[in-house]
């Protein structure tokens, strides 16, 4: 019996190394990749040449400002937005038990643009500022409609085609706007829908990276919970979970962080819905791992598509957008393949 | 035996329909309790009101002659444990994270797991008899091995109360007597609701007969399985057999369309009656 115990609580460990292996593969790769991704664009910059620059000083004051001003604003804001959209998808997925759940799915994209069509024409001047507040509060009112009616619904199993006719509708408003306004910034409010980071500051770096850090601390503090909720919400109340309450605080920091997100960098959508599930057959399906791994491979995958975005053609950049959306649309359809071939 | 719960004159109705009304009853350690009943007896709303899933309900529950809004949740996740498997998980949890979530009433937020609780796992899992199922993907298992994980996760929970909400449905005959053995092996008190009455009858102490939201008996197996009131009850004409080799008495129903006439057991149950008094 004894040695029977004995060898059961190695194969549980053996679980555990062989995700600590995984992680620490994560996190080598995360450091390389933010290094390795500042080389990338446009300006000709070398490995030396960045080791350089943050070790001593730089070799030119056009490096200094590339490397410093440009590119490695990009790469961070790219890592932590990445972080918090594929943590916002993987406690969405969770909090709904809906594997297709993804921040994006909630109307938060079609909040944010409505609130940036009116920002654009309203306030003409300070669009810097205008532009990402309104779309911020765009996004939180898309959330707390959707959130409204499912309540209203009594069914939070509802929450993601309220989420889809919301976006509809908010998404009619802004067209009917946008529609009637002037064409050149109807185009601006187009290409900021599309994603870019081509415009981030370090600001933006930190005040994305604090608040995914918030979403973070909170999710590990309630991670018990969060697993309990996996066998559905009588089993968690009788773990003595308050299902409401803890739905409300998720769902609040997932439309925080996103609504953060969007407002910066626009919309950059399916790395919420992909992500985690690549993380989860990796390392598993409960919190504690399952946050951590999608930090880490949101954060790389956004920081290697946002390479691509601007070195793919040496001209023009493209809209990080554009690609996420192409590979998640086919990933969403491989995933409701694998459901129905499963399930 | 000690008084553990004690309901008294429990009623909860939703949108103005009363489910269930004026329940009344005690529960003592040590008891196994089956409620039965036909189907919107009210069965399991009195198991919601119980645990105190349902808020609204009217009347008294005491838990150890507190009431029972004066615990707080975790504190009534320690003594009670549901065992309920209405929703398969959507994505591909391990036996033992399932049998991990019992923990989460005795841990502070950020707490990580200690060697004990790894060890409580795996000797929970030895209980219910699937240590080397640990790593199994728990949609994988067969519905006698999934309530079996869920007992084991009752027990790192260590409930002084197991809940059960229907724990034979689904199953076949093995596993049902299977599930049923290890529920009484465990020694502790339990609540379940079954619709099987002969199940009830090998397995229980005392039966808690539900109709139409209101407790009809309350009593011993013998004293609530009789043929006149689960005919009352259930709609059915009933005949009760005193079987001497299982020990407890068991209970027939036969369509209600046929005639006593032309059933060969028909005159049966006047008989049983009679037997009763002899055999006791």
């Amino acid at each position: 019996m004894n040695a029977n115990l004995g060898n059961i609580l190695r194969s549980v460990s053996a679980i555990k190394s062989k995700n600590s292996w995984v992680f620490s593969g994560l996190i080598i790769f995360t450091f390389l990749s933010i290094i390795m991704s500042i080389t990338f664009g446009p300006a000709n910059i070398t490995g030396d040449d960045i080791l350089q620059c943050v070790m001593y000083e730089c070799m030119s004051p056009i490096h200094d400002m590339v490397i410093w001003q440009i590119r490695i604003p990009r790469v961070l804001v790219g890592l932590v937005a990445g972080m918090g959209l594929a943590c916002a998808g993987a406690i969405l997925q969770n909090v709904t038990r809906n594997p297709l759940a993804d921040p994006y799915l909630f109307g938060i994209i079609s909040g944010a643009g409505l609130g940036a069509t009116i920002a654009t024409f309203a306030f003409n001047d300070q669009q810097s500022l205008a532009l990402p507040l309104a779309a911020f509060l765009g996004a939180l009112f898309s959330v707390v409609i959707v959130f409204g009616i499912a309540t209203l619904l009594r069914n939070m199993n509802h929450l993601l085609l309220t989420g889809v006719a919301v976006s509809f509708m908010l998404g009619s408003i802004s067209h009917f706007i946008l529609y009637l306004g002037d064409p050149f910034a109807t185009n601006r409010v187009i290409f900021w829908l599309m994603g870019s980071l081509a415009r981030v500051e370090m600001f933006h770096f930190y005040l994305i990276g604090a608040i995914v850090l918030i979403t973070l601390l909170t999710i590990f503090a309630l991670h018990r919970q969060i697993d309990a909720l996996l066998l559905g919400d009588e089993s968690a109340a009788s773990l003595g979970v308050n299902i409401d309450k803890l739905r409300l605080i998720l769902l609040a920091l997932c439309a925080a962080v996103t609504a953060t997100i969007v407002a910066y960098c626009g919309g950059i959508g399916f790395v919420g819905l992909m992500i985690p599930h690549i993380v989860r057959q990796l390392v598993g399906v409960t919190t504690m791992p399952l946050i951590i791994g999608s930090a880490l491979v949101g954060g790389c995958f956004l920081v290697w598509v946002d390479v691509a975005a601007r070195s793919a053609f040496s001209n023009v950049e493209i809209p990080i957008g554009i690609i996420t959306s192409a590979i998640g649309s086919i990933f969403f359809l491989a995933i409701m393949y694998r459901t129905r071939k499963t399930g | 035996m000690a008084k553990l719960l004690s309901v008294a004159s429990l009623s909860w109705s939703v949108d103005k329909q009363v489910i269930i009304k004026n329940i009344s009853f005690d529960v003592n350690s040590g008891d196994i309790i089956g409620i039965i009943g036909p189907n919107g007896a009210g069965k399991t709303t009195l198991l919601k009101c119980l645990l105190n899933h349902y808020k609204n309900w009217q009347g008294t529950i005491k838990l150890k002659n507190k009431a029972l809004s004066q615990y707080k949740p975790n504190e009534l996740a320690q003594t009670f444990a549901l065992v309920v498997q209405n929703s398969p998980p959507i994505f591909d949890l391990k036996v033992y994270d399932v049998v991990r979530m019992g923990l989460l009433p005795y841990k502070t937020l950020f707490a990580r797991d200690s060697d004990t609780d790894k060890k409580n796992i795996i000797s929970a899992l030895e209980k219910v008899g699937l240590a080397n199922s640990q790593a199994k993907f728990f949609n994988t298992l067969s519905g006698g091995e999934q309530q079996r994980v869920l007992i084991a996760k009752a027990l790192v929970q260590k409930a002084k109360v197991l809940v059960l909400d229907e724990p034979t449905n689904h199953l076949d005959i093995y596993y049902q007597h299977q599930i049923l053995q290890l529920v009484k092996a465990l020694n502790i008190t339990v609540i379940m609701t079954i619709h099987d009455l002969n199940l009830a009858a090998h397995y229980c102490n005392r039966l808690l007969l539900l109709d139409k939201g209101q407790l009809v008996s309350d009593n011993s197996v013998d004293k609530v399985l009789k043929p006149e009131l689960l005919t009352k009850v259930f709609g059915l004409p009933c005949y009760r057999d005193d079987a001497q080799h299982c020990g407890v008495p068991r209970v027939y129903f036969y369509p209600a369309s046929q005639t006593a006439s032309n059933i060969p057991l028909a005159n049966k149950p006047d008989n049983s009656a009679n037997h009763e008094g002899e055999l006791s």
